[in-house]
């Protein structure tokens, strides 16, 4: 009798839910999603179909939807994905006991995990992206290229490829937080002029102290302490080759190893993003046809912005300036008395997420960036400037964390 | 009996089994033999008409409790090298990967204003290769592959490695270098100014395996004359045609053209697994 009962209810209660067939027009307009942190039910109409029902009893609102993914003709199709379990009542659902208290019947939108939105037919996909975590493919072109030639403007001069194999990231929260950074064979190849940047392997570590380095208290009117902190990490690379064509011949640059300290002059709440300094020193060795090969010790210094702009991930931008001073071990050219050179460089990146293919994003890229080094013979010691604009196609990009 | 008759399992000549499931064989006197392979997970080594070599390969597929129609298919091979015999020729790379997100439900999300999906039918995914070495006999060059990459689409939408129809744009730079000072004579670099076609087809015992693989288009060449039209298709079949203590033998003929070296090559020979895994569906232990 409970049983009977209970699909009497429903099948009153749900005005057109125990309508069977095609129903083409229901899709128009947008239904509200149920919300992943309150309690669902589920229960059986008079033809036995499962529903999912959430009340809202501070807005008095009750959504209800099918439990399975529609097809485009609105029947019930395969069972939704990334729901989350459904207790099925053994009691009645009143309706009309719900609107006698003032609640309103809805129909709405399943719930689904954090990062991810369903669509009218019940379908999953993914909004939110991680692009910290994924091995990307992307190609670039420079609006040079337009500019040149005007009548060409699918010639493939001055493009360029890049790519991350894999990179991820690791973080452990607690009274010390800190996040790992991984990179692996990640870089850039520019076609024309050529030159081209892989780097091995990638680690880099922030953490966040929660005792101050310094307590200042100030006097001034009532007293207030102001906390310095002093965020210290670790970046480290391996395996960093530079390749480019000069006019003198072609240039080599092996960095064998760099190890750095970081500061982190601000950081989020989780260290995703961060704006820091870091320093330390590397082993290299360059190759080109008028020094031929030398090693050098090299110090290196750099302001990071690494800056995640939204909640979704949808919106990223990363800014570097960095200076490195090489000091050879044997003097070089060009006036063969020195054995110091300068590198200076500044790189700044927007990516943005226009699309998803089967969940995995695919990126627009701006980038520009200048130059400026006297170690490579044929290479002009002034600033060079580039600008790109390109396509990253990611692979796995999971949803951020949610916090 | 004991070893020795687990040994000399010719599946092709195996006698008419007592009593067989579908992937382990029984003799009449009781003892179960594999008849079926697991293609993906093994370390093997091939003696051909190329030369002498062998590579780990490892297959794995990513579930997820929450989206059952979901999983990654996750396919590596680590060192493999083939070192001619006669000649002073060798091939190899440290890595090759391959990943495809297999979806019941294939579509594309626009997240413009509100997010909006659009089916589509194909599963996605990459091949990447990282750090290849080719040197042929009689060149003065020696090939090394940084980098390879390609998107893949996989219009087959298998559930099991056992079937790919594939293709997507790929990406490359590799650097030509002088063998004897190792200096670098060129670099070719394809951004996305390839594309590729792979046919991938593995019969259910394990067996038979069929791969044929296209790819073609331009790459610059900065120091040998621009933008210059590279093609290559490679086909292989392999057969497995006996096995020793389950470990299989198989058979491999392939045909290769690269217009790089405007050349075809053939070349057949056998491929022994030392270690490989037992195929689940395969059950050696008698429970009578």
């Amino acid at each position: 009798m409970r049983a009977i009962a209970t699909l009497v209810a429903i099948g009153i209660g749900l005005p057109g839910v125990a309508t069977a067939g095609p129903r083409a027009t229901r899709f128009d307009g947008e239904r509200p999603m149920m919300d992943p942190t309150r309690e669902v039910k589920c229960v059986r109409d008079l033809e036995g179909k499962m529903w999912r029902i959430q009340c809202n009893d501070a807005k008095k609102v009750c959504l209800y939807v099918e439990n399975e993914e529609l097809d485009v003709d609105g029947r019930r199709a395969k069972p939704l994905e990334r729901a989350r379990a459904c207790p099925i009542l053994d009691e009645s659902f009143d309706r009309a006991k719900y609107e006698a208290r003032g609640y309103t019947m809805m129909p709405g939108r399943a719930d689904a995990p954090y990062g991810w939105t369903r669509d009218e037919r019940g379908r999953v996909f993914q909004v939110n992206f991680d692009l910290r975590k994924r091995l990307y493919l992307g190609v670039a072109y420079t609006p040079q290229k337009l500019l040149d030639r005007v009548e060409d403007p699918f010639q493939n001069k001055r493009s360029a490829l890049d790519f991350g194999l894999l990179q991820f990231q690791w973080y452990l929260g607690g009274d010390a937080p800190t996040r790992h950074r991984f990179k692996f064979v990640e870089g850039q190849v520019r076609v024309e002029p050529f030159s081209s940047q892989v780097t091995i392997a990638h680690y880099d570590m922030s953490n966040r102290f929660l005792d101050p380095l310094l307590r200042i208290t100030t006097f001034f009117g009532k007293p207030q302490r102001h906390d310095l902190h002093l965020n210290l990490g670790l970046w480290t690379e391996a395996g960093t080759l530079e390749m480019r064509d000069t006019p003198v011949g072609p240039a080599q640059l092996w960095k064998h190893a760099t190890a750095q300290v970081t500061f982190d002059l601000w950081q989020s709440a989780r260290l995703e993003s961060f704006l820091r300094l870091r320093t330390g020193l590397g082993l290299e060795g360059a190759r080109d046809d008028v020094n031929g090969y030398r090693s050098a010790i090299t110090g290196a210094s750099a302001l990071e912005l690494d800056c995640v702009l939204d909640n979704a991930g949808f919106h990223n931008v990363k800014l570097s300036i960095e200076h490195e001073i090489p000091r050879y071990f044997v003097p070089v050219q060009p006036d063969g008395t020195t054995k110091f050179a300068q590198r200076a460089r500044a790189q700044f990146l927007y990516e943005a997420i226009v699309l998803a293919i089967n969940d995995q994003p695919l990126t627009l890229k701006l980038a520009a960036g200048g130059e400026k080094r006297n170690d490579i013979p044929g290479v002009p010691d002034q600033w060079a400037f580039v600008m790109d604009a390109g396509l990253r196609f990611s692979l796995w990009a999971p949803p951020r964390t949610h916090f | 009996m004991g070893t020795a008759a687990h040994a000399l399992l010719a599946v092709a000549l195996a006698a008419a089994p007592a009593r067989a499931d579908t992937c382990t064989g029984v003799t009449r006197a009781g003892s179960r033999y594999t008849i079926c392979f697991d293609l993906g997970n093994r370390l093997s080594l091939t003696a051909g008409s190329d030369g002498v070599g062998g590579a780990i390969s490892i297959r794995h597929v990513i579930k997820f409790e929450d989206e059952p129609d979901l999983e990654w298919k996750m396919e590596h091979v680590l060192g493999e090298a083939t070192h001619a015999l006669l000649a002073d020729g060798f091939r190899g790379a440290l890595y090759r990967g391959r990943y495809l997100r297999h979806a019941r439900d294939g579509h594309i999300v626009i997240p413009l204003g509100t997010p909006k999906k659009v089916f589509l039918p194909f599963d996605v995914g990459a091949e990447v290769e990282a750090g290849t070495v080719t040197w042929r006999p009689g060149e003065a060059t020696t090939e090394v592959g940084v980098v390879r990459a390609a998107a893949l689409i996989d219009v087959s939408r298998s559930r099991t490695f056992r079937t790919r129809v594939a293709f997507g744009p790929v990406a490359h730079w590799r650097v030509d270098l002088e063998r004897d000072v190792r200096a670098v004579v060129d670099h070719a670099v394809a951004p996305f100014s390839l594309a590729m076609f792979n046919l991938h087809l593995e019969s259910y015992d394990g067996l038979s395996l069929l791969d044929v693989r296209v790819e073609g288009g331009s790459a610059w060449h900065p120091r040998g004359g621009g933008w210059r039209t590279e093609a290559r298709a490679e086909a292989t079949l392999e057969r497995i045609v006996l096995a020793v203590n389950d470990r299989p033998v198989a058979l491999v003929v392939g045909v290769r053209h690269d217009t790089a070296t405007d050349e075809t090559i053939a070349r057949v020979g056998a491929r022994v697994v030392i270690v490989g895994a037992r195929d689940p569906r395969v059950g050696l232990l008698d429970h009578r």
